[in-house]
């Protein structure tokens, strides 16, 4: 692979989207990209000719590039074609769906709002902002990302005492499907020897997680927590 | 529409590779090496059970058509260092069908590291241990076929990922005739493929001992409960001088085994341990073990057929153990 297919498949960047511009001075640590839609191929690195978008151009956060923050600059293309690029960002919004996608993920696995920002060095106001408008509906996180880890109403949380109820065996289910069987008996040993409080959470996530993919097996074990 | 599993001429295999098919095929290396290059993938042993009963062929193969996908399936090979990333690959939503050469560092890596596989549990995967004719045993090694290129590997797992549309699942079971008997609990310190020192009942012993002195029967496995899963590690030698036993699967280090109890009609005691008639069962294998210790060859288990294999996956690696996959609405 090519260390410009490379950059592109990294950002997923795609035809006819390409990399327009790079710039690695405008501040530490910090990559920005120029992304338009690509009129014709020249073969050489990022010179592919572009075609100008209409409108105001669009500064967004995107996913991380090693330890460099990268942003993306752009003008936001029409609705019609703008829907699944995920380099790209809500009008207003400090991050493109991709990076907005990774930071809900790492909420959902419970890392704690300052684990966010020193993990992916991000501005605090940064993420309020974007957590803000998560909590008031105003930005969703749709996207291609797995359906089946959606959050469900039947599953308690992540942080619900009932997975390390389960995982101590002091909760005992009755269990149909062989899975959860092979994984819970799995995370029974590691989590009788493990003494750190964060790395249990991690656990009880993992078996969180594996009740919301498989939920729809799920139901006679649900049940039964439900009655917990 | 049910799902075909047969066992068929070697022709018949072709015409359906012709057509386009998506197909898992069992059999002997040499009649594997006559089919033509499609979208299959395979594995050598000529032991099945068949719709006619059990049966060791060397001229047909046994064939396991994957149909009702999303997107067409993928198919490649893995390595013993790739191997580990079969899980995070596969389909978001499907499953996988895995087929390792017996003997090989493939086989040896996936049976004692497939449980901390990333993302394994999460997602299906289901498959068997390629083997040989008994009779073959230091002439010839288990081999795995990549159908869309021809090239055949005795080092190598071969894989196809199927997607299933978002309002299918798949699910994969196992049937287990053995349980734990009245024994001793048997407890080891280290994972592996065989063992002499370990706890039984609590105190140090040693395991070639303890079946020397109990005259245990080694076609009877040792058993452990995972959660009401019975997992089977079957004996596949005692070396007296050593003091060791020889596994065809690793022990591990957590759970509590027990030598089975014995069964003792197994085609009676599987007929009624079989999933409930009708299911559509889209791949299945068992285990030569239950075929030469129950004498299968020429009687039937139910509906369910498949390959007679040197190991099988449900996930992780099993022993005497029959393994099946279903899809779902």
């Amino acid at each position: 692979m090519k260390l410009e297919e490379l950059l592109h498949h990294t950002l997923a960047i795609h035809a006819p989207w390409h990399i327009a511009r790079v710039r690695n001075d405008l501040g530490k640590n910090q990559i920005d990209i120029w992304v338009s839609r690509e009129a014709q191929r020249s073969g050489w690195f990022f010179t592919a000719r572009s075609t100008p978008e209409q409108g105001r151009e669009s500064v967004w956060r995107h996913i991380n590039i090693g330890n460099a923050r990268c942003i993306v600059h752009a003008v936001i293309p029409g609705e019609a074609d703008s829907a699944d690029l995920q380099w790209l960002g809500e009008t207003d919004q400090p991050f493109t769906r991709a990076f907005a996608r990774q930071i809900a993920g790492m909420f959902m696995q419970g890392v704690s709002f300052a684990s966010v920002c020193a993990l992916l060095d991000l501005p605090v106001a940064d993420l309020w902002k974007f957590k803000h408008r998560l909590d008031n509906g105003k930005s969703g996180l749709s996207g291609p990302g797995s359906a089946s880890d959606s959050i469900s109403a039947r599953i308690p949380a992540p942080n619900d005492p009932i997975w390390e109820e389960l995982l101590s065996g002091n909760l005992q289910l009755d269990i149909r499907i062989l899975s959860l069987k092979l994984l819970l008996t799995k995370l029974r040993e590691q989590f009788a020897i493990i003494s750190d409080g964060e790395v249990r959470t991690l656990k009880a996530h993992e078996l969180q997680r594996y009740f919301t993919r498989h939920e729809k097996m799920l139901g006679h074990e649900l049940a039964q927590l439900a009655q917990n | 529409m049910k799902t075909q599993q047969e066992l068929m001429s070697v022709s018949r295999a072709a015409e359906l590779i012709n057509a386009g098919k998506y197909l898992s095929i069992a059999g002997d290396e040499a009649a594997l090496r006559q089919l033509p290059q499609g979208h299959w993938i395979g594995g050598t042993i000529p032991y099945f059970m068949a719709a006619e009963g059990g049966t060791v062929s060397r001229e047909q193969v046994f064939v396991s058509e994957v149909s009702g996908f999303a997107v067409p399936p993928q198919l490649r090979f893995y390595d013993s260092a790739t191997l580990p990333q079969i899980c995070r690959n596969a389909p978001d939503n499907g499953y996988s069908i895995l087929i390792i050469p017996a003997f090989s560092a493939t086989h040896a890596s996936f049976a004692q590291n497939a449980p901390n596989f990333e993302e394994m549990y999460m997602k299906p995967l289901i498959g068997w241990i390629a083997g040989i004719h008994l009779d073959d045993l230091g002439k010839t090694t288990p081999k795995v076929v990549l159908g869309s290129t021809g090239e055949f590997s005795e080092s190598d797992a071969v894989v196809m990922d199927v997607p299933l549309p978002p309002e299918k699942f798949a699910q994969i079971d196992i049937v287990n005739l053995f349980h734990p008997g009245t024994g001793a609990g048997i407890r080891f310190q280290n994972n592996g493929f065989s063992a002499g020192d370990c706890l039984i009942g609590g105190q140090v012993g040693n395991l070639a001992d303890y079946l020397l002195d109990k005259q245990i029967d080694t076609r009877l496995p040792l058993v452990a409960d995972y959660s009401g899963a019975m997992i089977n590690v079957s004996i596949k030698s005692i070396d007296r001088e050593a003091r060791r036993v020889e596994f065809y699967a690793p022990v591990f280090p957590g759970p509590e085994y027990r030598f089975a109890a014995p069964v003792t009609d197994y085609v009676t005691a599987f007929q009624a341990a079989l999933p409930r008639s009708g299911l559509d069962i889209s791949f299945s294998c068992n285990c030569i073990l239950n075929f030469l210790n129950s004498q299968l060859e020429g009687k039937r288990t139910g509906e369910v057929t498949g390959p007679m294999t040197f190991g099988e996956i449900g996930y992780q690696l099993l022993n005497q153990t029959l393994v099946y996959l279903t899809v779902t609405e």
